[in-house]
């Protein structure tokens, strides 16, 4: 019912009842009438009951009370009594103001206050409960099949990833090659690498080429308030997948549910263990479907729980490496494909240019140069042509501190936020611009301070931009590891200069 | 005469109702003509009476016979204001509910002196419903704008007072919550309730 209807019939059942139940008693103060009423009203029989307080005589009749003035004489009494009447002496019980339409009115205060209390019970079940229950337990995972028009080709670099999805698409489609073979379809693949290589744009290229059924989910929506609730929609995404099989599942971000199991501060991430644990089970537990692939993507994979990383689930790890000077030219081509380039671009000289940017980097490179063309345009008035000063302008405002800080800051995030201890600290020695160094435990880190406390007590205050070197040296993950790995990216340390 | 004394209680409740959810329209009809639409967007710029129910203020006190309740309050982001500075934004917002049941008394007060004189229009029961009415609409206007927190005259009393005092007036806010649970259990302690009493005298200074 429309919220308008609904308030304006509410406020016109609530007052006419009002009206009705207060006005009712309007007809019902007795009228003074002449006592010659009285008797006529004897004679034709027509008086219910009578009431008598002192000298004021009250009768009721044709549904009226009426009152009169003076006594009831003997005959009239009689009169009353043959009609069956018998008078009440005290004071008038038709003082009362209900009468009447008492009844209509008492059962439809009986239905509201039915109606309030079992309203309420539903509100109360319905804010505990949140949505539909049965809903919640689905799974999020979206289903991508051929959506995106995007295909290998789209994707620049990352060879050896394009070979192994490779293989997994024509296995997927034409399952006897291998089998002939005794090959065994890798069940989990784990994509890995910093922010921005292209992880997720191959999973699309993957979704694009695959003639097998592909679902996209990201990690993160396993998750919920609830605690079973991930648990329930990883069986729930297995469970469709291994009934559209063959099929491909791609988890992004992997690393919000997969964290090593018990570890960091604190220790309720109930609900995250039991998605993680329900995950192992169904990537190689005692039932598990062959036909269908994991693929997952992570920027973390040293934070992975070992379970989920073994020979049988993510045993295949990918990295995508960090992009050649053929590779970046490769990326730029597929990203300048549809720009109008002058004569003078060589994108084998803006490869040269961008050394150590990933593929997003590129993209967005291409863009802003793109964006620079159009708005010479502008100004000139002329068709818009990308050249090679573009890109040169472009580049510029890449600021080489704020790399800086992101490296420096991932450090810091990575030792405070992963303590081997609980309850410990994070101890960093930092290395400044000028030569000094300090070594202490990490307080809080903002964008642009680090603030450290020192052996002797004192605390202080860094600015990010003099330092140039940071190294975790005692009370984080990283440290408490026995084998460090040689990963730019799972070092302990931030080298800035 | 338990059955009719109840059903009495439940057919005065309605005005107190119908009043409250006046009242909490008015808030949000005030922010709303500011320029802050959280309470629209909440569905709460509403006369619908179920949209301001709360199950303690609403149903539990009128029911108990205690002639006056509270609604749910009505989301406010001082912040979406526009035109007024955000401390007169909150005030007005603040006055409107008490201005709105102050309409409500009066207009139901103009009605009693008009019947006063010819009673029988609309009978005994009419009557009583209208000084009712005026009743319930009096005691909240006046107990909003007592200028203790959370009530609405606390934050009309913020909105006006001068910097000079506003460090003694802090310090009172933070007392606030305490010096009302004092002031509605004083009838439970002291068999003397302050608010009714003020509440009659104020009734007994208008014109009859």
């Amino acid at each position: 019912m429309k919220p308008k209807l609904q308030t304006f019939l509410f406020w016109i059942v609530l007052v006419g009842v009002l009206i009705l139940f207060f006005a009712s008693n309007r007809n019902e103060s007795a009228r003074v009438v002449p006592f010659g009423m009285l008797e006529s009203q004897v004679q034709t029989g027509d008086v219910r009951s009578v009431e008598i307080e002192g000298k004021r005589i009250r009768f009721r009749s044709h549904g009226r009370w009426y009152e009169v003035h003076g006594e009831l004489t003997e005959p009239l009494l009689l009169e009353l009594q043959d009609i069956g009447v018998e008078p009440k002496y005290g004071s008038f019980s038709s003082d009362s103001m209900f009468d009447g339409s008492r009844g209509i009115v008492t059962i439809f205060v009986i239905s509201v206050v039915i109606f309030a209390v079992l309203y309420f019970i539903a509100k109360m079940r319905a804010g505990t409960g949140g949505m539909d229950l049965v809903k919640l337990t689905k799974s999020r995972a979206q289903d991508a099949t051929g959506h995106n028009k995007v295909t290998f080709e789209d994707v620049g670099g990352c060879h050896e990833a394009k070979e192994l999805l490779g293989d997994v698409i024509d296995f997927l489609k034409a399952p006897q090659r291998w089998t002939k073979l005794g090959v065994r379809l890798p069940r989990g693949i784990l994509l890995e690498g910093p922010p921005g290589s292209g992880k997720t744009h191959l999973a699309r290229a993957v979704a694009g080429e695959t003639g097998a059924k592909f679902y996209v989910v990201a990690a993160s929506e396993f998750v919920e308030l609830f605690v079973g609730v991930g648990a329930s929609r990883v069986r729930d995404m297995f469970e469709t997948a291994a009934k559209n099989a063959p099929s491909i599942i791609f988890i992004d971000e992997i690393d919000a549910i997969g964290r090593r199991r018990g570890s960091g501060l604190g220790g309720s991430h109930d609900e995250r263990e039991q998605t993680l644990n329900q995950l192992l089970v169904c990537m190689d537990g005692f039932q598990h479907d062959a036909r269908v692939v994991v693929i997952a993507a992570t920027n973390r994979p040293d934070i992975l729980d070992k379970a989920l990383l073994r020979a049988g689930r993510f045993d295949r790890r990918i990295k995508m490496p960090p992009l050649t000077r053929a590779d970046r030219a490769d990326i730029l081509k597929i990203h300048t494909g549809k720009k109008p380039l002058g004569p003078d671009v060589s994108v084998q000289t803006v490869a040269d240019w961008t050394d150590g940017m990933c593929g997003a980097d590129l993209e967005s490179l291409a863009n802003e140069a793109a964006l620079l063309a159009v708005r010479r345009a502008r100004h000139e008035s002329s068709e818009p042509v990308l050249r090679q000063q573009d890109f040169r302008d472009a580049l510029k405002p890449r600021n080489e501190q704020t790399r800086l800080f992101d490296q420096l800051d991932s450090v810091l995030i990575e030792s405070t936020s992963q303590l081997s201890e609980p309850t410990g600290r994070a101890v960093v020695r930092l290395q400044l611009r000028d030569g000094s160094s300090v070594e202490g435990n990490v307080l809080w880190a903002d964008a642009t301070f680090i603030k450290i406390a020192r052996t002797d007590g004192s605390s202080l205050l860094v600015p990010k931009i003099q330092v140039l070197r940071l190294e975790a040296a005692a009370g984080t993950e990283s440290v408490a590891r026995d084998n460090v790995s040689e990963d730019r990216w799972s070092r302990g340390r931030a080298d800035l200069g | 005469m338990d059955g009719d004394d109840f059903l009495q209680r439940f057919m005065l409740f309605i005005p107190v109702l119908l009043s409250l959810t006046v009242h909490e329209w008015a808030h949000a009809f005030a922010a709303y003509k500011l320029g802050d639409d959280t309470a629209k967007l909440l569905g709460r710029l509403s006369l619908n009476p179920l949209v301001h129910m709360d199950p303690i203020g609403t149903f539990l006190l009128p029911l108990m016979g205690v002639p006056f309740g509270w609604a749910k309050p009505v989301p406010f982001n001082p912040l979406r204001l526009k035109g007024v500075s955000m401390r007169t934004g909150i005030l007005i917002v603040a006055a409107a509910g008490p201005i709105s049941n102050a309409v409500i008394a009066i207009a139901s007060f103009a009605a009693l002196k008009v019947f006063l004189s010819q009673p029988d229009v609309l009978g005994e029961g009419g009557m009583f419903l209208l000084m009712f009415l005026f009743q319930v609409n009096v005691a909240l206007c006046l107990f909003n704008l007592i200028p203790i927190p959370p009530l609405d005259g606390s934050k009309i009393v913020d909105g006006l007072i001068p910097d000079v005092a506003r460090p003694a007036w802090e310090k009172f806010c933070q007392l606030g919550p305490i010096l009302l649970m004092g002031l509605i259990l004083a009838p439970l302690l002291l068999h003397f309730s302050p608010i009714s009493w003020a509440i009659q005298h104020f009734i007994e200074l208008f014109p009859w």
